[in-house]
């Protein structure tokens, strides 16, 4: 494209900016498979010469963002690609939590939501189990449910998934500090109103609409990175609350008791016990993530028991670095083809049961031996 | 395009120094500190407003927004455990299936 050229369009988009279409997000065709409360369970329609692997896929998406980040965009989905690939592929969307559901504790979420998705998407498979990615909070989720759940996870991967709150990050500070009065907070609102995070997601780079501003004014020329953009800003201002009972268990237990590291964190009355990961495991982090620190997530590899084990470290930012077109090309790929190469059971003895609380209730045990 | 790129760059330069700064700012007890108290006095004052509603409503013998958040929230544990129970029945059937094969 010539100069003149890239000017006229600059301007043409620039004057056209109000009127242009709002983007299409998660468009990739997927089936409702399961509905409990506000989540549900997506499963995406496989491809036309269908479903090349015995494992299936199942993402956990933040729980304070929408699930179609990983389904931005037609050509510039996660969801897509994967299914082009021939995987079978599942998402939970954790919907809108109602008021009610200020009472939905974090053990609800992460043991017997996550449980229930893992079991549906599993039935499709072969195995029996099925691969579990976690992005951000999800991965944290995923990291809490397969330490205690280990029968049907396949293998775990980890995106920018934080497991060590001691970082010296803003998000971390503000939260332990003492001025963070999280019970006056819940009581007053229930749940933690999606406004409110989102307002301290912005001061992790104050500057940050301004820098936007100035790069769709640099690239208003390309109507490609103008489709992005705005599918990526419509995700980024579609946020959900978080369940207060839930956030209440995520600040005393990880951010504030750093539970994870110290294995001082519970499960439905079992300890989580980062050793007792020993499935195939990938973490991705990113170096220029300010959401989820490299210090945050990195610590994962060197405190789980798998043999199998693998950490990846890119250039980028924390959702950038994942659903870009590098990311399509490079990334989400390499995650390919690393659950295609551990589509089968290994060699090795399958996962020992994790650790039972004493008084455990006989129920519980036989409900664990069959990973729920 | 030889101003703008050059713009561009000190622009970026800028707002790179100057999160910085901020980020730094926001961190200090200084400012945290005030925040985290007035924040803290919003939230006190708005369970406040909630309870003294709440028990004027409740005075007039009718149902609170935490009651029937309370009944909503039992009656999505009742479900999710119905489906556990669910799935409870489905595995012995097919265990039971299986001995009789």
């Amino acid at each position: 494209m010539t100069e003149p050229t890239k000017e006229a369009k600059r301007w043409r988009n620039l004057l056209g900016m109000v009127k242009r279409p709002k983007p299409v997000v998660g468009a990739t065709p997927a089936d409702v498979v399961h509905r409990e409360n506000k989540w549900s369970l997506l499963r995406y329609r496989p491809r036309a010469e269908g479903v090349k692997y015995a494992t299936p896929v199942l993402l956990v998406p933040s729980l304070i963002n929408r699930h179609y980040v990983l389904d931005l965009q037609p050509g510039r989905s996660v969801a897509e690609a994967l299914v082009a690939r021939g995987h079978d592929v599942f998402i939970i969307d954790w919907g809108t939590p109602g008021p009610e559901d200020r009472h939905l504790s974090f053990d609800a979420i992460a043991d017997g939501y996550i449980g229930r998705a893992l079991r549906v998407a599993s039935q499709h498979g072969t195995r029996g189990k099925a691969h579990v990615l976690g992005y951000c909070l999800g991965g944290t989720l995923a990291v809490v449910h397969a330490a205690v759940r280990p029968a049907r996870v396949a293998s775990l991967t980890v995106l920018a998934a934080p497991v060590s709150f001691t970082d010296e990050g803003l998000l971390s500070t503000w939260t332990r500090s003492e001025t963070f009065d999280l019970g006056a907070m819940l009581d007053a609102t229930g749940n933690v109103p999606w406004q409110l995070m989102q307002g301290a997601f912005q001061m992790l780079r104050p500057t940050l609409p301004l820098a936007k501003a100035a790069h769709v004014l640099d690239r208003a020329w390309d109507d490609e990175f103008l489709d992005g953009f705005f599918a990526l800003e419509a995700w980024g201002n579609d946020n959900v609350s978080f369940p207060g009972a839930a956030y209440r268990r995520y600040i005393e237990g990880l951010y504030r008791a750093d539970g994870l590291m110290q294995g001082t964190f519970t499960l439905s009355g079992r300890p989580v016990l980062l050793r007792n990961i020993v499935c195939p495991t990938l973490a991705v982090t990113f170096a220029h993530d300010n959401i989820v620190p490299e210090e945050s997530a990195a610590p994962l590899m060197a405190r789980i028991g798998s043999a199998d084990k693998q950490r990846v470290h890119l250039p980028g930012g924390h959702v950038g670095a994942v659903i870009s077109r590098k990311a399509l090309a490079t990334l989400w790929p390499t995650i390919s083809a690393w659950w295609a190469a551990h589509d089968a059971e290994p060699a090795a003895a399958a996962a020992p049961e994790a650790e039972v609380v004493a008084g455990t209730k006989p129920r519980a045990k036989r409900a664990a031996a069959k990973g729920r | 395009m030889a101003a703008w790129d050059g713009w561009k760059k000190g622009f970026d330069a800028w707002e790179d120094r100057t999160a910085k700064r901020l980020e730094t700012a926001l961190r200090s007890p200084r400012v945290l500190r005030p925040g985290g108290a007035l924040l803290t006095a919003a939230m006190r004052s708005k369970s406040a407003v909630d309870g003294a509603m709440a028990a004027w409503w409740s005075a007039l013998g009718l149902p609170t927004r935490r009651d029937q958040e309370r009944a909503q929230h039992a009656l999505n544990q009742l479900q999710s455990r119905l489906i556990d129970l669910e799935e409870e029945i489905a595995e012995l059937r097919a265990e039971r299936a299986k001995s009789k094969d």
